[in-house]
């Protein structure tokens, strides 16, 4: 040893051996001689050394279990937290705070996770590392200790440390080496161009976060600099592009023949109203210029018509001042009956009754339970309401606007439906005074048999009726 | 063929009442060290750079998928209704399943004690955290606006106001995965820190011998560390043995709780997680066998390793095989009509080629393992294995692909057609494998010598009445 280790402070005495056996023997013998400030060095764990060195066992299991633990609560606060308490959200008909079957995978994979840290951090806090710098690695042959060979070491801090009776207590273990461990002289600074390069990095890595932060709190006319596209861009055409796609370059399409745009029929104020305009115009035309105005402002909403202009005022007056079509603008056929037929028996017949006499199903149960603001269902076979005395442009528009009790079914029900109800309803008027000269001549004999089948039942239910009827009333005077 | 044992040695003959030797020939402490740095230490070797950049160019082409799919939308894969779940999905179990035998080894068979393990786990770790790289990019970008994908986590959002729904499958395989890639990496880097150590002490170069110094925290060897990090690696390996077990498990639900015919099935986590045991020891063999000639390794991982791995493949693919098997008696048994009629469109209906391309890679080719000729011939294992992989990538498509093809509603039903982005990335996701997997045997210990060492030890204490004795060189 030289003069120049002397200076040195010694920091303990190692020993090297070639085979775990010698080691083990070496240990004893250093355990028996009653020092405790020891450590082996190996390139392996050698399995036994804990009990030769004289080594306690670990706290490391309490501390995996602690994480464990940890995590298990973690996870399970924080479910219970977040799916059933600050955000609450039915999934299944799932309970929303103890939904523990559903909890259990992420409790587990957190209980791992936690226990996984406390152990593997854990273990090297209480190993003490990372250590950069250590004494021992001082020794020269000590580069060894991760390839083959084993070393012992003895710390100066011993109590009975002393550096000749060490050397010849592992001189006599079978070691063919023994140095002092001795301080590291090598530098202790950390090299400039890692502190340079980790401040550079440092600061680069901030810049990203600072943009990011500004632009979450400055606003700006600019577009915003895509990095993802997010679905902003469309591949669409606005109005007046061109385009290649089409022989005429116009990106805008013109009408393909016959197309009708949206809301087109429903300028034709005649349809909407039920009201010749034109004649309107010259009897009211204060009234008339309302309607237009209602009808034609981009404001009304389709469909809402008014009730103003023709029901407001006084209805005989009105009746008798307003120039209402007489005609269906509808061109009458089979399936514009049908069609009124399917309406009416959706949107009237629940009053009105399916033949329309009045007798719906809500007027039925009206009458059962006697409600006392029930205005009776008109029957539509009275004689006022037939084509000579109230134009079709007038049921047409009672359909839309209603009248005195009944709603207006404008919103409900589209203008071209309500005009087929009208149809149906005159043919439902005509049903009822139908001779039986208009019956085809083929048809005449099986409708004549039907009649009288009817007839014969409806005389058999009448009878049926008052029988009952006088049963009940001598049932009553024989109880008095 | 002959069986190509070094040194003449063969150690897979069973001798009654002798424990086979892990490592062979006059291997001394020092050879071991010797023999897994010289891996490091020597420059790449032809083959390995040519790997290398084929890799590596491959990985290049999946960034510029990843980056065409950001930029244009998913609309560039084959998902289209109703199989919203195609080929990302397949990558992506298959990649988890590929990782599961890394931590098999490194844990299960720790627990079990089975010492032959020490020579082939830490490859087989590093391939199980490249693996669950390669599978977290597929759920990542398949989220649609990927850039958004930290959505999943749930941290108090002052945009949306809102969190994660926890009872969703896809949600615990957020936590699973990320979870089982976490532990894993601790695992595995725990592991290599004393063989990181030997590394920097065997460095000529200062800076090298800062990175590894660095990278191995100060290790001393001190025999009080070895004492705590022995306990923490046991608990670790107890700890991720479940993990692993949950993993796939997890990944399972995401079928197993849908409605789907072919998915809602009690049996799915243990066959999925058999499945994974079986494909990841299929990618090991088929990753170590050529890497045990190229890096001069046959004398640590010798043909009893590769035998015993076989037999391993041969034991879950029969399980693989008899899930298939039960999954059909419980269609047929349960009386489902839908669960009947989409097992027999698997095997008979528009994708019979993927089904019986799945039943011959995954059910015939391993029972070959039987021949014991075939467990010690290491290009017959290397052929086997490749088809077992591709084999297990058919089960997943599959499950996905046919199962979501032929749902309840005949009106909903569609064929699944791949575009080239889902082939690009499918063959550029084992680009970023092979990069990290050379780069990883380039750079890091790929055996673990400390263990490996520890054995050998054990292999002298027993054999101290014989004559030999630990050769010292």
């Amino acid at each position: 040893m030289s003069d120049d280790k002397n200076e040195k402070k010694i920091h303990g005495i190692v020993a090297e051996y070639t085979s775990v056996d010698t080691l083990l023997a070496a240990c004893r013998r250093v355990r028996d001689a009653g020092y405790t400030k020891t450590d082996a060095y190996t390139p392996f764990a050698v399995h036994g050394i804990d009990k030769a060195l004289g080594i306690k066992p670990t706290v490391l299991p309490w501390l995996a279990l602690a994480g464990g633990l940890t995590g298990t609560c973690t996870a399970l606060t924080m479910q219970i937290w977040m799916n059933g308490l600050n955000y609450p959200y039915i999934i299944s008909g799932k309970p929303f705070v103890l939904s523990l079957p559903a909890f259990i995978p992420v409790a587990f994979e957190l209980t791992i996770l936690f226990a996984s840290f406390c152990t593997f951090f854990g273990m090297w806090a209480l190993n003490g590392l990372p250590r950069f710098s250590n004494p021992i690695f001082t020794d020269p042959r000590f580069d060894r200790v991760t390839d083959d060979r084993f070393f012992l070491y003895i710390d100066s801090k011993d109590k009975s440390f002393d550096a000749k009776g060490v050397e010849k207590l592992l001189g006599e273990t079978g070691t063919e080496y023994i140095n002092s461990v001795v301080d590291d002289d090598s530098p202790t600074t950390i090299p400039k161009f890692l502190i340079v390069g980790l401040c550079v990095l440092i600061g680069l890595s901030i810049i990203p976060a600072l943009i990011v932060a500004k632009m979450r709190v400055t606003t700006s006319s600019q577009p915003r600099f895509h990095i993802f596209p997010d679905m902003d861009f469309s591949p669409a055409r606005d109005a007046q592009q061109t385009t290649t796609l089409f022989a005429d370059n116009r990106a805008m399409r013109p009408d393909v023949p016959g197309t009708v745009a949206r809301g087109q029929m429903d300028a034709d104020l005649n349809f909407l109203t039920g009201i010749d305009m034109d004649k309107f115009a010259q009897v009211d035309s204060d009234r008339a210029e309302q309607l237009v105005r209602t009808y034609l402002t981009p404001l009304a909403a389709e469909g809402e018509e008014p009730t103003a202009g023709a029901a407001a005022s006084n209805e005989k007056s009105v009746m008798e001042t307003t120039p209402w079509l007489e005609q269906n603008p509808l061109e009458i056929s089979d399936a514009v009956v049908r069609q009124g037929q399917q309406q009416f028996n959706i949107y009237c017949s629940v009053c009105h009754g399916m033949d329309g006499r009045g007798n719906g199903l809500v007027n039925q149960r009206a009458q059962k339970i006697m409600a006392a603001t029930w205005v009776p269902p008109s029957s539509l076979h009275q004689d006022v309401l037939y084509a000579d005395q109230y134009p079709d442009g007038k049921l047409f528009n009672t359909i839309s606007n209603g009248i005195r009790k009944m709603p207006g079914y404008a919103g409900q029900i589209k203008a071209k439906d309500r005009w087929a109800i009208v149809t149906y309803v005159r043919a439902l008027q005509k049903s009822q005074n139908a001779s039986m000269d208009l019956v085809p001549a083929s048809e005449k004999s099986k409708v004549e048999k039907q009649k009288n089948q009817v007839d014969k039942a409806l005389a058999e239910a009448a009878e049926a009726e008052r029988k009952k009827e006088e049963e009940r009333a001598a049932k009553a005077a024989a109880q008095k | 063929m002959s069986l190509a044992i070094p040194n003449g040695l063969d150690n897979t003959v069973e001798r009654p009442g002798e424990r086979a030797p892990l490592v062979l020939g006059d291997t001394t402490y020092h050879d071991i060290t010797e023999t897994v740095c010289r891996v490091a230490e020597t420059k790449p070797s032809k083959g390995w750079v040519i790997g290398f950049l084929i890799a590596f160019a491959l990985l290049q082409w999946l960034g510029i998928c990843i980056a065409y799919l950001f930029y244009t939308g998913v609309g560039v894969w084959g998902n289209r209704s109703p199989i919203f779940w195609g080929w990302p999905i397949v990558n992506f179990v298959f990649w988890v399943g590929i990782g599961h035998a890394g931590t098999l080894i490194s844990a299960i068979l720790f627990l079990f004690r089975q010492e032959w393990r020490t020579s082939i786990n830490r490859a087989a770790e590093a391939m199980t955290i490249f693996a669950v790289a390669c599978a977290g990019t597929f759920p990542g970008i398949h989220v649609g606006r990927a850039w958004l994908a930290f959505w999943l986590a749930p941290y108090p959002s002052l945009n949306l106001w809102m969190w994660p729904q926890f009872r969703s499958p896809l949600l615990w395989d957020v936590f699973a995965v990320s979870t089982y890639g976490t532990v894993s990496l601790l695992f595995w880097y725990m592991g290599m820190v004393p063989d990181l150590a030997t590394f920097r002490d065997r460095s000529k170069n200062k800076y090298r011998r800062m990175a590894y110094g660095i990278l191995s925290l100060g290790w001393t060897g001190s025999s009080r560390h070895w004492i705590r990090y022995e306990k923490a690696y046991a608990l670790l390996a107890a700890f991720a043995a479940p993990l692993v077990l949950s993993v796939h498990t997890i990944v399972s639900f995401d079928f197993a709780v849908s409605q789907v015919p072919g998915w809602h099935t009690t049996i799915f986590p243990p066959y999925f997680v058999a499945g994974a045991i079986f494909s990841g020891f299929a990618m090991v063999l088929t990753l170590m066998v050529p890497a045990r000639s190229m890096l001069g390794l046959e004398k640590l991982i010798t043909i009893r390793h590769l035998d015993n791995m076989c037999k391993i493949i041969l034991a879950t693919g029969s399980i693989v095989g008899l899930a298939y098997g039960t999954e059909f008696f419980i269609a047929w048994y349960g009386q489902v009509p839908d669960e009947q009629y989409a097992f027999i469109n698997r095997a008979f209906g528009p994708y019979w080629w993927a089904y019986w391309t799945m039943i011959t890679c995954n059910v015939i080719s391993p029972q070959l393992f039987w021949v014991k000729k075939f467990r010690t011939t290491p290009w017959i294992i290397v052929l086997i294995t490749i088809f077992v992989n591709i084999g297990m990538w058919f089960e997943r498509f599959v499950i996905v692909v046919t199962s979501l093809s032929r749902d309840y509603l005949p009106s909903a039903w569609a064929y699944f057609s791949p575009t080239w982005v889902d082939w690009s990335m499918l063959i550029g996701s084992f680009g970023l494998f092979f990069t990290l997997f050379l780069l990883f045997c380039k750079l890091m210990p790929v055996i673990n010598m400390a263990e490996t060492k520890s054995t050998l030890a054990k292999q002298y204490h027993m054999a101290h009445n014989e004559p030999t004795t630990p050769t010292e060189h």
